[in-house]
C-alpha cells in the first residue's frame, strides 16, 4: 500500500487546440456556476464508467484465473505452485518498472490523492492497478478486487475531472465520489461503499459530496446490476434470529472475530515493513515468493484460500464444511493474505477480510449447529455476521461493517445480532490494537494522512459549551444615556448588552457609550445613538468557531433562544470560546 | 437579474471565451458519453463471452460429478460437483447432488450441515429430508430418521411426486423391518399397496417388503393381485408359493409351486433356487398326503390319524429314552397319551370323532413338545410339526 510522491501537484496537459487554458479567476469571472453544474452530471458519468470498468475488471480475473489455475483448481495440481509464483514475478516487475503507483490495495493511495495530492490520480495509475491486480488475483495471489476498484474508480474520477478543467477544490471532491463508485460496483451494494468512503476516505458527513456520492454510487450500481443482476457477490441464505439466546453465540463470534482481527493485523504489521526493508531487488522477487508459499498452501488442500474466494463463501454460507475445516481455511487464509498482501502485489483487503469473517462465522455456526442444534439459527446467518465481523475488527469501519451485512442480507431481523457481535470485535480490537490497520500503513509508508477513526470522534464544540449565564447589565434600548452609564458604574462591567425593541441585540463597552454619547444630550435614548448594525444571531447549537470571527467587532456575543426571539440564553466572550479549546 | 447582470459586465472578450467554454465543455461531455458507450460495449462482449463460457464449465463439470457419482466415486464426484456448483450457484438439484456426494463419501458431517442449510430455505423439500433421513439411519439416530422420513413423505416432490412418495414409504417400510418395528412396517406398506396402481411391478415389490415384515397374508393378497396379470409372472408365482407356504396352506402352496415349476423361466433360476423350491413342493405334497383332511373317506382319515399316532409315540419314546431325568412337559405328555386306550380299532376311531381330534391334537402337541425338548425333528416328524403350526390352514384355499 505504498504511495509513490508526485512529482507535481495538479498536472496539466497542454492542450493542442488554439483554445487558451483558462484560470480560475477567469472561471469563476465568466461562468460561476459552470463546476456546481457540472459536479452532478459529472458525478453520474464517473459512475457509469467506473461501473463499467469494474465490471470489466471482475470479468478479467475470472478469465485470468480459469485460463490459468483451470476451471476448478484442486489440490495436488502443480500449477497451483507455478502460477501464482511466475504471476508474482511478472506483476512485481510490471509494478517496479512501470505502475510504481499501482502497489497496494488502493484505500491509502486513494487518501492520499484527496489529502496530498489534490484528487489527482494519474492515468497510467489507473491502468496498472487494473492489470495488475487482475494478474495478481486472478492468478490465485489471496487479494481481493474491491480496494483496486476503489482505486480505479477514484482514478476515473480523477480524469474525468481533470478533463473538464475543474476548480482545485472540485478536483479533490471527485476522488471519493469515484471511490465510491468504484467500490459500489465492486461490492453491488450502494450504501455500503458510500459509507466506506464516507467512514474511511473522507472521514466526516459533508453535505457538499454527499449527494454526488450518492448519484455516482448508485450509477455504478445500476449499471454493474445490468451485468450481474441484483444479486449480491454470494447467495445470501435465509437469516433469522430464531431465539435469543442466539446472542451468547454471536457474542462469542464477535470475539473470536476481535482476536481474528488483532491476529491478522499483527501479521501484516510485522511482515510488511520487514519485506519492505529489503534490498531494491528483492523486491522483484518477493511477490513470486509469496505467490509460491500461496499456491503451497493450494498445493497441499487448500486451494480455496487462493484468489478472492467468492465462490468458498456462497460454500460456507450454505453449510457445505464442516467447522474444523473452515476454521483451518480462516487461519490459513490470514496467513496467505498477510504472505501477498507484505510483498507488494497490488490488490485489495476487502475480500480476504470477508473470507475470513465467513470462514469464522461459518465455523462458530457450525460448531453450535453441531453440539447445540436447537439453540443456533442458519450457518448462513453467523457467515454473514462473520463479515461484518471481521470488518469491524479488522478494517475498523463499523458503521459500514452493519450496513454491509444488512444490505447484503436485505433482512433487518439481524440487526441486533449484527450490532452486538460487531461492536464487541471492533472494541476489542481497538483494545488490542490502538491503531488501525490503515493507518499503520500509511505511517509504514511515510505518509501522515488524517485518522478517519480519531475524526470520526472528535466531538465538534458547540455555542453552548462556551455559554454562560448572564453576568453583565442589560440595558433597554429606550433607556437614556444616563440611565445606562448609572447602571455600568455600579455593575464595574467592562461591556454590557443592548436589548432594542424588535428583538436585536446590540453589546458595547462603557468606552463605546461615552464615545457615542459624546455629542448629545444624557436624556438621549440609547437606541438613537446606536449605528444601524447589531450583534449577530448565534444559537447554541451552533458550531463554536462560528463565534471566533465576530470578536473582534463585539466585546462579548448574546446567544438566543431560538423558540423564543430575543430571549437570551446566555453571553459568550472571546476568552470564553479560547478557554473553552484549551480545555477540549 | 443577476445573470444579465453578470452578462453585462463580461467583456467582448470574455464573453467568446465563455462561448468557448461552453463548446469545450459540451464536446467533453460528448467524448465522455462516447467513451462510456464504447466501454459499455467492449464489456458487454466480455461479459457475454464469459457467461457462456461458466454455463460450458457447469455443464461439463455436473457430466463429470454425476459419472463419478455412478461409478462409486464420490470423492471426484464431490471435486467436480463443486466445481460445477462454483458456475453454476442456483442449481438446486446439483446441490442436492453435491450433499448426496459427500453423503456418500462417508462425510456424514458436511453432508448433515449442507443438507440442514439447504432445508432452512427449503423446508418442505422431500428429496432433502429423505437425505437427511438416510444420513440420520446411518448415524443410528432413528427418532430423528423417522421425523425425517415423515417429513419427505409429507414434503414436495417435483413432478412425480407420488411415485417419489411410495419409493420413500418402502423405503421407511424397510428401515422399519431392519429395526424390528414389523407392525410400523406392516402399516406403511399396507398404506403404499392402497395407493399403488394397478402395476405387476409396484405389487411385487410391496409384496416383497410385506413378506420380510413378516406378513405373509397381505402378501399372499398382492402376489395373487399380480397373477391376475397375463402372462403370469415368474416372481408372483414363487411369491405365492412362499407366502401360502408360509401361512400352512400347503394345498393351495402345492398349487402354486407347481406353476412355478412348469412355469419357462423357472429352469433360468439358480440351482439353489430350484432346489429350494422343488423342497417346497415335495413337502407340501407329503403334508397333504399325512393330513388327515375333512374331504377324505373316513377309512382313510382314520388310517393317516392312526399312521400319525404312531409317529408322534415314537417321536415321544425316542425323546422320553434320551433323558437320563424326564422334564414336567414331557411327563405331562407322557400322561396324556396313557388316557387314550391303549389299542385302538380302526372301526372304533372311524365313529368316534371326537377321539380322532383328540388324538391329532395330542399329535401336535407331542411334535411341538419334542422339538423343544429334542431339538428338531426330521421325516415325517418335521412334516407334522410344520403342519401343526396351523392345522386348518393345511387345505385353505
Amino acid at each position: 500500500m505504498s504511495v509513490q510522491p508526485m512529482q507535481q501537484t495538479v498536472p496539466r496537459k497542454p492542450t493542442k487546440t488554439p483554445y487558451r487554458q483558462l484560470t480560475q479567476a477567469e472561471l469563476e469571472k465568466i461562468a460561476p456556476t459552470r463546476d456546481e453544474r457540472l459536479f452532478l452530471v459529472l458525478s453520474i458519468f464517473i459512475g457509469v464508467l467506473s461501473g463499467l470498468l469494474v465490471v470489466s475488471f471482475r470479468i478479467a480475473i475470472e478469465w485470468i484465473k480459469i485460463l490459468t489455475l483451470g476451471s476448478a483448481p484442486h489440490a495436488g495440481q502443480l500449477r497451483l505452485l507455478l502460477v501464482p509464483a511466475i504471476a508474482g514475478l511478472f506483476v512485481a516487475a510490471l509494478v517496479q518498472l512501470f505502475f510504481q503507483g499501482a502497489r497496494g490495495s488502493g484505500v491509502n493511495q486513494t487518501k492520499a490523492a484527496l489529502y496530498v495530492y489534490n484528487g489527482y490520480i494519474s492515468f497510467k495509475t489507473v491502468i496498472g492497478k487494473f492489470v495488475t491486480s487482475a494478474l495478481a488475483i486472478g492468478c490465485g495471489h489471496s487479494l481481493g478486487p474491491e480496494d483496486p476498484s476503489l482505486q480505479i474508480g477514484a482514478g476515473v474520477a480523477s480524469m474525468v475531472a481533470r478533463r473538464l478543467n475543474l476548480t482545485r477544490q472540485r478536483l479533490r471532491l471527485f476522488a471519493p465520489i469515484g471511490a465510491a463508485a468504484g467500490l459500489a460496483a465492486a461490492f453491488n451494494a450502494p450504501i455500503s461503499a458510500i459509507l466506506f468512503v464516507i467512514e474511511e476516505v473522507i472521514g466526516q458527513w459533508s453535505a457538499a459530496v454527499l449527494g454526488s456520492i450518492v448519484l455516482s454510487a448508485i450509477s455504478s450500481v445500476v449499471v454493474a446490476r445490468w451485468f450481474w443482476g441484483s444479486e449480491p457477490i454470494f447467495r445470501i441464505p435465509t437469516v433469522t434470529l430464531r431465539d435469543p439466546r442466539e446472542l451468547i453465540a454471536y457474542a462469542i463470534l464477535g470475539i473470536v472475530g476481535g482476536f481474528a482481527a488483532l491476529v491478522f493485523s499483527k501479521a501484516l504489521g510485522y511482515l510488511r515493513p520487514r519485506l519492505r526493508s529489503l534490498p531494491h531487488w528483492t523486491h522483484y522477487v518477493q511477490s513470486g515468493i509469496a505467490g509460491l508459499l500461496v499456491g503451497t498452501i493450494g498445493f497441499f488442500g487448500f486451494a480455496q484460500v487462493m484468489g478472492p474466494g467468492y465462490e468458498v463463501m456462497d460454500q460456507a454460507m450454505h453449510g457445505q464444511f464442516a467447522w474444523k475445516l473452515l476454521l483451518a481455511l480462516a487461519l490459513l487464509k490470514i496467513l496467505a493474505t498477510t504472505l501477498s498482501f507484505s510483498s507488494g502485489t497490488p490488490g485489495g483487503m476487502f475480500a480476504p477480510t470477508m473470507f475470513i469473517g465467513a470462514m469464522l462465522g461459518a465455523s462458530v455456526g457450525s460448531f453450535e449447529k453441531l453440539f447445540f442444534p436447537h439453540l443456533t439459527g442458519t450457518v448462513g446467518a453467523y457467515a454473514l455476521v462473520g463479515i461484518g465481523v471481521l470488518f469491524a475488527g479488522f478494517l475498523r469501519a463499523p458503521l459500514t461493517s452493519v450496513f454491509m451485512v444488512l444490505e447484503v442480507s436485505g433482512n433487518y431481523s439481524i440487526i441486533l445480532p449484527v450490532i452486538l457481535a460487531n461492536m464487541i470485535a471492533y472494541l476489542l480490537s481497538r483494545a488490542l490494537q490502538p491503531v488501525p490497520i490503515f493507518e499503520v500503513f500509511t505511517h509504514q509508508d511515510g505518509l501522515e494522512l488524517p485518522s478517519m477513526e480519531e475524526a470520526r470522534e472528535e466531538s465538534e464544540l458547540h455555542v453552548e459549551d462556551a455559554l454562560h449565564p448572564v453576568d453583565v447589565p442589560v440595558i433597554k434600548g429606550q433607556q437614556t444615556l444616563a440611565e445606562g452609564a448609572q447602571l455600568i458604574a455600579a455593575a464595574k462591567a467592562s461591556a454590557f448588552l443592548v436589548s432594542l425593541w424588535d428583538g436585536s441585540w446590540y453589546a458595547m463597552t462603557p468606552h463605546d457609550l461615552t464615545s457615542a454619547g459624546a455629542t448629545v444630550t444624557p436624556e438621549t435614548p440609547i437606541e438613537r445613538i446606536l449605528p444601524p448594525e447589531r450583534t449577530p444571531v448565534l444559537f447554541p447549537d451552533m458550531p463554536l468557531d462560528s463565534t471566533l470571527h465576530h470578536f473582534p467587532r463585539w466585546p462579548l456575543l448574546p446567544i438566543l433562544n431560538r423558540a423564543s426571539k430575543g430571549t437570551l440564553e446566555g453571553i459568550v466572550s472571546q476568552d470564553d470560546v479560547l478557554h473553552c479549546y484549551q480545555e477540549h | 437579474m443577476a445573470v444579465l447582470q453578470s452578462r453585462s459586465s463580461l467583456t467582448p472578450e470574455e464573453r467568446q471565451l465563455r462561448q468557448k467554454l461552453i463548446l469545450r465543455d459540451t464536446a467533453a461531455l460528448l467524448s465522455l458519453f462516447a467513451i462510456a458507450i464504447l466501454l459499455f460495449f467492449v464489456t458487454l462482449f466480455l461479459f457475454h463471452s464469459f457467461s457462456v463460457h461458466r454455463q460450458e464449465l457447469a455443464h461439463r463439470w455436473l457430466r463429470r460429478g454425476e459419472k463419478a457419482l455412478h461409478s462409486n466415486q464420490p470423492l471426484a464426484a464431490i471435486d467436480a460437483l463443486r466445481s460445477a456448483l462454483a458456475y453454476a450457484p442456483d442449481d438446486e438439484n446439483l446441490q442436492i447432488e453435491l450433499a448426496e456426494a459427500l453423503a456418500a463419501a462417508g462425510r456424514t458431517e458436511e453432508a448433515v450441515a449442507y443438507f440442514n442449510t439447504l432445508l432452512e430455505s427449503r423446508p418442505g423439500n422431500g428429496m432433502i429430508n429423505l437425505q437427511l433421513a438416510r444420513l440420520a439411519a446411518k448415524e443410528g439416530d432413528e427418532a430423528a430418521a423417522l421425523n425425517y422420513y415423515q417429513a419427505a413423505l409429507d414434503g414436495t416432490w417435483e413432478g412425480d411426486g407420488y411415485i417419489r412418495r411410495r419409493e420413500v414409504r418402502l423405503e421407511l417400510a424397510q428401515y422399519l423391518i431392519d429395526r424390528k418395528h414389523f407392525d410400523r412396517a406392516r402399516n406403511q406398506l399396507l398404506i403404499a399397496a392402497g395407493n399403488a396402481p394397478d402395476d405387476v411391478n409396484i405389487e411385487l415389490t410391496v409384496a416383497g417388503t410385506l413378506e420380510n415384515a413378516q406378513d405373509p397374508v397381505n402378501a399372499l393378497h398382492l402376489y395373487q393381485k399380480a397373477l391376475q396379470h397375463r402372462p403370469p409372472r415368474l416372481e408372483a408365482l414363487e411369491g405365492a408359493s412362499r407366502a401360502a407356504y408360509a401361512l400352512n396352506r400347503f394345498f393351495q402352496a402345492k398349487g402354486y409351486l407347481e406353476r412355478t415349476l412348469n412355469h419357462p423361466d423357472f429352469e433360468k433360476q439358480p440351482a439353489e433356487i430350484q432346489a429350494q423350491y422343488r423342497n417346497m413342493l415335495s413337502d407340501a405334497d407329503h403334508i397333504l398326503l399325512l393330513y388327515p383332511g375333512p374331504e377324505l373317506s373316513v377309512r382313510a382319515r382314520t388310517e393317516r390319524i392312526l399312521a400319525n399316532r404312531r409317529v408322534a409315540q415314537n417321536r415321544l419314546a425316542e425323546c422320553l429314552s434320551s433323558k437320563s431325568t424326564v422334564p414336567p412337559a414331557l411327563q405331562k405328555l407322557a400322561g396324556q397319551w396313557q388316557q387314550l386306550p391303549s389299542t385302538l380299532r380302526l372301526m372304533q376311531l372311524e365313529q368316534d370323532p371326537e377321539l380322532q381330534q383328540r388324538i391329532m391334537q395330542l399329535v401336535y402337541q407331542t411334535e411341538q413338545i419334542t422339538s423343544q425338548q429334542c431339538g428338531s425333528p426330521t421325516g415325517n416328524d418335521a412334516l407334522l410339526l410344520k403342519m401343526s403350526q396351523a392345522p386348518e390352514a393345511v387345505e385353505q384355499q
